[in-house]
């Protein structure tokens, strides 16, 4: 299940600049288990040491937010594209 | 024979270090680094040739440890930062406290929710230390504003004294194996016992290695009906405390400075307790050469009036070059030198961001 993870500017350090990953991952958190193998730093700006999404970032399929989806166990088909995306906040 | 004083200079969005000559007249300044980030942590190490720690705190993508091995010139992330193992249920909020350890790359660091951390490859990998972590207490502590933190850690050898907010002064005697709480003396004003075993407010703790056994607390005081359980000492290696509050015009305050030649001068900066600015308007620093048996104003050079900033807790630091200066760092961005241990003061810079944290050393 080849599919796309789009990595925000601020991460790219962690992956040598790379914009996207290919991957093959059948879920959402089959990806993020991947990120945590393969790039260890780029996965823990994205989760937290229990494993949760941090507070803010949000993960999109497509252009659905995952927790409109069904969350971490969103299934991933041919092609998905997985966004990585700081949320709106700031102070 | 040191050549430079540098100062490193946390804030809300990121770190900044400045740089003297030992006459301290003018200071360069560079950075910032982390930019836009919130740095509560920072160590100038000069055990070996000078490193610069810092601790970034990334609302969106977590904790990091930056490094410099050029004095402040460029800083990098190093591998790790401290994280709780998987299966223990915690997540890294902050990091409050980065010290030098034994060896020459070993490092502990103060977390929160309150943890204590140790590396021993200049915070490339870090180690849950168990024995303050997974204290008995350690899941009835509570946080207090700042958060649950764990945020001064003072080593003495075998001992090690820690400051935990809401959790009180807890020392180890044994290298930092297994801690104790050693509250005897330390108030809590806003607990239904007055003197609890554990669970105070502790906002910084002090030494100095001339006056052995004698710590520094600042307290969280300014309870009208706890007066002077603010500002303490403890002449036994921290077990009991005694109030040193009286003739300051307020116990409730942040940092609390011990001077590097003389254990008997120490420096705290009162602030008004439900507002936590200066008193009045007019900031000043205290100080005591009798080790608070008594008290004197240092405000030459200060606002006299409509000045209303916060010293956090690690916002005050004091130099060792001859004739030490003090340093603050206030929440409206100012830094602040007081020149012949606060004697005179002058504003270094004046439109910074919040600053959380000021550390001086010099190389």
């Amino acid at each position: 299940m080849s599919i796309t993870v789009r990595v925000p500017t601020a991460l790219r350090v962690y992956c040598d600049d790379a914009p996207v990953l290919k991957l093959q991952a059948p879920s959402v958190r089959a990806a993020l288990d991947d990120l945590e193998r393969t790039h260890p730093p780029l996965y823990r700006s994205v989760c937290d040491e229990t494993g949760t999404v941090r507070r803010h970032v949000n993960l999109f399929v497509n252009k659905t937010h995952v927790r409109d989806l069904q969350g971490l166990d969103t299934p991933l088909s041919e092609g998905d594209v997985v966004t990585i995306l700081p949320a709106v906040s700031g102070g | 024979m040191e050549q430079r004083v540098i100062l490193c200079i946390g804030t809300k969005k990121g770190v900044f270090v400045a740089e003297s000559s030992t006459d301290r007249e003018s200071f360069s300044l560079r950075g910032p680094f982390a930019p836009g980030v919130a740095v509560y942590a920072a160590l100038i190490d000069t055990r070996a040739e000078p490193r610069i720690y810092a601790s970034s705190c990334n609302a969106f993508f977590g904790m990091k440890v930056l490094r410099s091995t050029d004095l402040g010139a460029t800083f990098e992330e190093t591998r790790q930062a401290p994280a709780f193992p998987k299966e223990d249920g915690r997540a890294l909020a902050n990091i409050w406290s980065l010290e030098a350890g034994d060896e020459e790359h070993d490092l502990w660091c103060g977390v929160e929710p309150a943890s204590l951390f140790r590396s021993g490859d200049a915070g490339d990998s870090w180690d849950l230390v168990n024995g303050i972590s997974n204290h008995p207490h350690a899941r009835q502590w509570q946080p207090g504003n700042g958060g649950l933190c764990l945020h001064t850690i003072v080593r003495d050898g075998n001992r090690v004294h820690l400051g935990i907010s809401t959790g009180g002064h807890y020392l180890s005697e044994d290298g930092g194996e297994t801690f104790a709480a050693s509250n005897d003396g330390i108030g809590a004003g806003f607990e239904p016992d007055p003197f609890p075993e554990y669970g105070q407010c502790v906002h910084k703790i002090a030494r100095h290695p001339d006056a052995p056994g004698r710590l520094y607390i600042q307290n969280h005081g300014g309870w009208p009906d706890s007066p002077g359980i603010g500002v303490l000492r403890s002449d036994d290696h921290g077990r009991t405390w005694t109030s040193i509050a009286e003739g300051l015009p307020s116990d409730f305050g942040f940092p609390i400075v011990v001077h590097p030649r003389d254990p008997d001068v120490v420096y705290v900066l009162p602030l008004e307790p439900m507002t936590r600015t200066c008193p009045d308007g007019a900031p000043a620093v205290w100080r005591s050469e009798d080790a608070g048996r008594g008290w004197g104003r240092l405000d030459r050079g200060l606002p006299g009036e409509r000045s209303y900033f916060t010293v956090l807790r690690d916002g005050m630091a004091i130099d060792d070059v001859a004739e030490p200066a003090l340093y603050f760092g206030t929440t409206t961005g100012q830094v602040w030198i007081g020149r012949d241990g606060g004697e005179r003061w002058d504003c270094l810079f004046d439109a910074l961001p919040p600053v959380n944290c000021v550390k001086v050393a010099a190389v």
